[in-house]
């Protein structure tokens, strides 16, 4: 056992780090849904045939949208150090590693957001506006609330690839769960460290999805839309 | 109550322009039930989305109780449209909310306080005899209980005009009969003045006062509905009439029908 645990200073070491991975994913999946959701709910409603048509805004944000999609994350994290810099007051560290974790995080949400809104039936959104709702109250009332089980998987999906990305936040001394497991695990052959942090990875990822599930399958209300 | 004065709708595709409507015109009277007859691709569900400004008429105008739609700013359209109820051929119905909620949400979108929308909507069920499915979620009903969650919402801020698209062509014949029956008591009782569009003779026949008949766009013949079937002059209407084997065919309408069928 001794070799696959490891001793009580690295455990509280491992346990800091578990406490700095959620940190991070929480922080920026807070931020990512702040800003990612009204971007994905604007990438929709400014589609041409949509409620608010604005082709060429439409056409342009999306462009944004993807660019910042595909920027690989380690080098996202490098290239963002000096805005880090500016909005926390420091570019390394676990506050440092937020921001551009939110940063490649927004896109996806829009995204999320977009396919899920666009799942609507556009006779749903004809029927509101025969009915004299504003774009506002379509949005409020009819797109976001009819796609809320999608949008909480999505969100759940979103969550689960921050705690992968996290891992990379090491790179900028971030810390978190992966980068203990290179550091002391790879880097100084600890596979006790290796085999735990994974360990505790694999949980989370499992207790975020089960949580997530059950959050969309209330959501549903119809127990036979979802069986994720 | 309504007017529709020469009407053109013209649709701009990567492959050309499409005149969905050309010069349509017709007006319907209050309280009467009026409908507008065509084969698919005649021109009828564009008709009855410019008659709510859901599409807005390239030209030509449309009036709705003196008004005229095309000089309302969005908000006087708005107001207007929530004084216009439409139901539709696929319900349309919000699928995450239950019977009751899907009534309120008009209601709602006007900024009704919740004891009056619940009484409202307590109403409105009790008409349309679903009040034992309140709390049901659309997925749970029947095609024609959710026509009739359809009519109880559109009917639910009191409009004085109903639209009517397709409304019983996705529901079985027994079920189109009482949906039909429905519509005529709203039309008596309430004093609604309804226009549907339909591809079915038999729904004109059984509810309708006047007819139009609508083909390439174009508006062949109105008139009361019995002298329209009994003396059909367009020859689109006669086509009609004769595929729907409800009068029998004479030879001069059998022959029209070649090339259609």
């Amino acid at each position: 056992m001794r070799e696959l645990f490891a001793d009580a200073a690295l455990q509280r070491l491992i346990l800091q780090a578990t406490a700095e991975t959620l940190y991070m994913v929480g922080f920026s999946l807070a931020i990512a849904l702040a800003c990612g959701v009204p971007l994905g709910v604007f990438l929709v409603v400014t589609a041409p045939e949509h409620i608010l048509p604005q082709p060429k805004l439409n056409a342009a944000l999306s462009s944004v949208v993807n660019a910042g999609r595909s920027i690989p994350f380690v080098i996202l994290l490098f290239l963002l150090m000096p805005v880090t810099k500016l909005l926390v007051g420091v570019s390394i560290g676990t506050r440092g590693a937020i921001v551009p974790l939110a940063v490649a995080a927004i896109p996806f949400v829009a995204r999320v957001v977009e396919s899920s809104l666009k799942e609507i039936d556009p006779g749903v959104i004809e029927a509101a506006q025969a009915m004299g709702a504003s774009p506002a109250q379509i949005v409020f009332k009819v797109l976001l609330p009819e796609a809320l089980p999608g949008l909480l998987l999505g969100f759940t999906l979103t969550a689960i690839n921050l705690v992968g990305y996290s891992a990379m936040a090491g790179a900028i001394g971030g810390g978190g769960l992966g980068d203990i497991a290179i550091r002391y695990g790879y880097q100084r052959f600890r596979d006790d460290v290796l085999f735990e942090t994974v360990i505790i990875l694999i949980a989370l990822v499992q207790a975020t999805q089960s949580f997530g599930n059950w959050l969309a399958r209330r959501a549903a209300k119809d127990q036979r839309r979802l069986s994720a | 109550m309504v007017e529709v004065k020469h009407l053109t709708k013209v649709y701009t595709t990567p492959t050309g322009k499409v005149t969905a409507l050309a010069d349509v015109s017709f007006s319907v009277a209050k309280g009467e039930i009026f409908g507008v007859m065509g084969l698919s691709g005649a021109g009828k569900s564009t008709l009855i989305r410019c008659l709510n400004f859901l599409e807005r008429p390239t030209s030509g105008e449309v009036w709705i109780e003196g008004k005229n739609l095309a000089t309302l700013d969005r908000r006087e359209l708005a107001r207007a449209r929530q004084g216009i109820g439409m139901i539709f051929q696929h319900f349309n119905l919000l699928k995450l909310r239950t019977v009751a909620q899907n009534v309120a949400f008009p209601l709602e979108i006007v900024g009704e306080r919740p004891e009056a929308i619940r009484a409202r909507v307590r109403e409105l069920l009790d008409l349309v005899g679903l009040a034992d499915k309140a709390n049901a979620y659309p997925h749970q009903l029947s095609g024609g209980q959710k026509q009739r969650v359809g009519i109880a919402r559109a009917l639910a801020c009191r409009p004085r005009l109903l639209l009517s698209d397709e409304a019983t062509s996705a529901l079985d014949p027994e079920t189109t009969q009482s949906i039909l029956a429905l519509l005529k008591e709203i039309n008596r009782n309430l004093g609604v003045t309804i226009i549907l569009i339909t591809h079915e003779l038999a729904v004109i026949r059984a509810v309708c006062d006047r007819v139009a008949v609508l083909e390439g766009g174009r508006l062949v013949e109105v008139g009361p509905v019995a002298e329209v079937f009994s003396r059909p002059r367009a020859l689109a209407t006669r086509r009609l009439i004769a595929m729907s084997g409800l009068v029998p065919a004479r030879p001069e309408l059998a022959s029209a029908t070649v090339g259609v069928v």
